[in-house]
């Protein structure tokens, strides 16, 4: 734990460095990011639904707030840490971060959270035109929350990156698990509020994944964006939060000691 | 910087090492695929097998082996990369598998010309990471870039995209990402694979300068016998994962192949039978050639110049090659210690 807090202190070049990696692939870096529009596609099925009135209060403008913000949690929380760990670990690239002296992790982190800026210049004139197209989503908007907001999204990152993390270290045992992570992802979409609403969801369904992992990685900072929690839920929300993403990190954690042990530099 | 473990004279200390690695094994086509979905086999394949050996501070080591014999993976062990499955490693005073930031900050690893560079970047970004995450300060850092700079002649080479260098640039540029923290052991496999003969001679010359400058010691694999013999004044030779020598190059020559192939040339004739009193000659394609034990060869030639006044003659060693191919060839259970 020493070494890891002393790792931190080389954050910032880490950081300039996985910055230069993403100029290098902005062009690939802009199609990533134009890629990730499903929020837009439910946003444009949300909108037909809700045009003969409202669907459990959330009319057209409220639905427009939520998938605006949707986009943007996802664009600012999203980790791709799970690709890099599985290819590196099956063909022995990580040997190289291996030899190292800091954590592994915090050279991914870093080449992912280097991507935002990238990712902002996208998605600025996305959520304006979503504006321009339902000017009505303004007045559910509360500038109030956006410092809340941006805090949850930070542990959502941190709960995306740990849960990739967790998933890419299963390739020290099974060698390929994106098939593993692609189950996971389908079981978000569902549960986090990434294709439906919380408030709209059955309230069975609404009931169980409130207390899921999932909403933890995008529910809430959404929730807390678009005005959807009181501020009396929004402690408890982020406590919760901060208690998946701790969950998380331990479990990621331990696999990737453990995973350590089996790995066998392949290639390399 | 000494680490306060280190108590004896030996930077590189392994007892016993072994390492086992399960291999799954898949039957061939579709049915083959199915079946293994259902119940896999598993091999093990002892890759190094009770492997002992220590080395001294300073000390250039060459570590042979055909391919598969266990060298590299003895280089991972050592360096952190590979847990063992059994035995004792110690490198200045470190268990490796452990990858003490103090201990990965003491060693090198350099493998293939792909290892520490990134790719898309020129290799100056790299030597800028490793500044940062090794915590050189800036003063260390432009010395030694410089130092890399001179002896590796890397010129304008460390602002090009790593993906737009040669094989032989990418090499030196990787060993000088490699070397930038100045680690006391550095650990080469197959430094020179893929170089021509210049670059091959380049990066030679380059180890053997490091090595004299800071005291590093030096363990290193190469199919290149030239790189052995230009480096190494020792050998751990291991085959099928077991130590089969320990010890001095020339030793091993000497025992190997004692015997030397004296060639001669004369304007005039000299018959087979006149030249049996010297030792067993042969023609071969051009030249008149004789294979003598090493003992006998200077009294031969001694004689064949006194007598015979316009003789132009050499004397040829075994290569290192064929001295190396005859002690695979010897099999298993004839582990020799050249270290007395």
């Amino acid at each position: 734990m020493k070494h890891f807090f002393r790792s931190l202190r080389e954050f910032p070049a880490l950081l300039n460095v996985g910055a230069a990696s993403m100029v290098a692939y902005r062009a690939e870096m802009v199609l990533w990011i134009l890629s990730a529009t499903l929020p837009l596609i439910m946003l444009a099925v949300w909108d037909r639904v809700a045009m003969d009135g409202p669907v459990r209060g959330f009319d057209q403008g409220k639905f427009a707030l939520y998938f605006a913000a949707t986009l943007i949690v996802r664009q600012l929380s999203g980790a791709w840490v799970v690709w890099e760990l599985n290819h590196q670990i099956r063909t022995g690239g990580l040997s190289s971060a291996l030899l190292r002296p800091v954590f592994p992790g915090l050279w991914f982190a870093a080449e992912n959270l280097a991507a935002i800026p990238i990712r902002l210049v996208i998605l600025v004139p996305i959520v304006l035109l979503i504006w321009w197209w339902r000017p009505e989503l303004a007045s559910n908007f509360d500038a109030i929350y956006v410092p809340i907001a941006l805090i949850s999204t930070l542990f959502a990152w941190l709960g995306n990156f740990c849960i990739q993390w967790l998933f890419g270290s299963f390739a020290f045992w099974l060698g390929q698990t994106l098939g593993l992570y692609n189950l996971w992802f389908g079981i978000w979409a569902l549960f986090s509020g990434y294709l439906i609403p919380f408030a709209v969801m059955p309230e069975s369904m609404a009931d169980v994944a409130r207390w899921l992992p999932f909403r933890a990685l995008l529910g809430t900072p959404v929730d807390v964006f678009s005005n959807r929690l009181p501020w009396s839920n929004v402690v408890f929300e982020l406590g919760l939060q901060l208690f998946w993403v701790t969950t998380l990190g331990l479990l990621a954690s331990f696999v990737w000691r453990m995973g350590l042990r089996r790995y066998e530099a392949f290639g390399s | 910087m000494d680490c306060p473990t280190c108590v004896d004279k030996h930077v590189i200390r392994v007892e016993n090492l072994c390492k086992t690695y399960r291999v799954p094994q898949k039957p061939p086509g579709l049915v083959g695929s199915l079946r293994s979905l259902f119940s896999r086999e598993v091999q093990q394949v002892h890759a190094v097998q009770n492997v002992t050996f220590e080395i001294q501070p300073g000390e250039r080591v060459g570590f042979l082996g055909p391919n598969g014999a266990g060298k590299t993976t003895t280089l991972k062990m050592l360096s952190g990369l590979l847990v063992p499955t059994s035995g004792q490693i110690n490198v200045r005073g470190f268990r490796p598998s452990d990858r003490d930031p103090d201990f990965l900050r003491r060693i090198t690893l350099v493998m293939g010309q792909k290892q520490q560079l990134l790719w898309d970047l020129p290799p100056y970004e790299s030597l800028e990471l490793n500044r940062a995450l090794y915590a050189i300060s800036r003063a260390q850092f432009q010395e030694t870039v410089g130092q890399l700079r001179d002896l590796l002649d890397l010129g304008a080479l460390l602002d090009r995209p790593v993906r737009n260098l040669s094989l032989g640039e990418r090499m030196k540029c990787e060993l000088a990402v490699a070397l930038l923290h100045r680690p006391d052991v550095l650990f080469l496999d197959e430094p020179t694979i893929g170089l021509d003969v210049t670059m091959q001679a380049t990066v030679r010359t380059f180890i053997a300068e490091w090595n004299q400058r800071y005291g590093v010691t030096v363990l290193l694999t190469s199919h290149y016998m030239q790189d052995i013999a230009a480096l190494c004044n020792r050998v751990i030779v291991i085959d099928g994962g077991k130590l089969v020598y320990d010890g001095d190059l020339g030793a091993l020559a000497r025992n190997i192949a004692p015997h030397r192939r004296i060639l001669l040339r004369s304007h005039t004739e000299m018959t087979l039978d006149a030249l049996s009193a010297y030792g067993p000659f042969v023609r071969e394609g051009g030249s008149t050639v004789a294979s003598v034990h090493a003992s006998v060869v200077n009294s031969i030639v001694n004689r064949l110049l006194v007598d015979i006044p316009d003789i132009e003659l050499s004397v040829e060693d075994a290569s290192l090659e064929s001295i190396i191919a005859r002690l695979f060839q010897r099999g298993e259970g004839e582990t020799r210690n050249g270290r007395q």
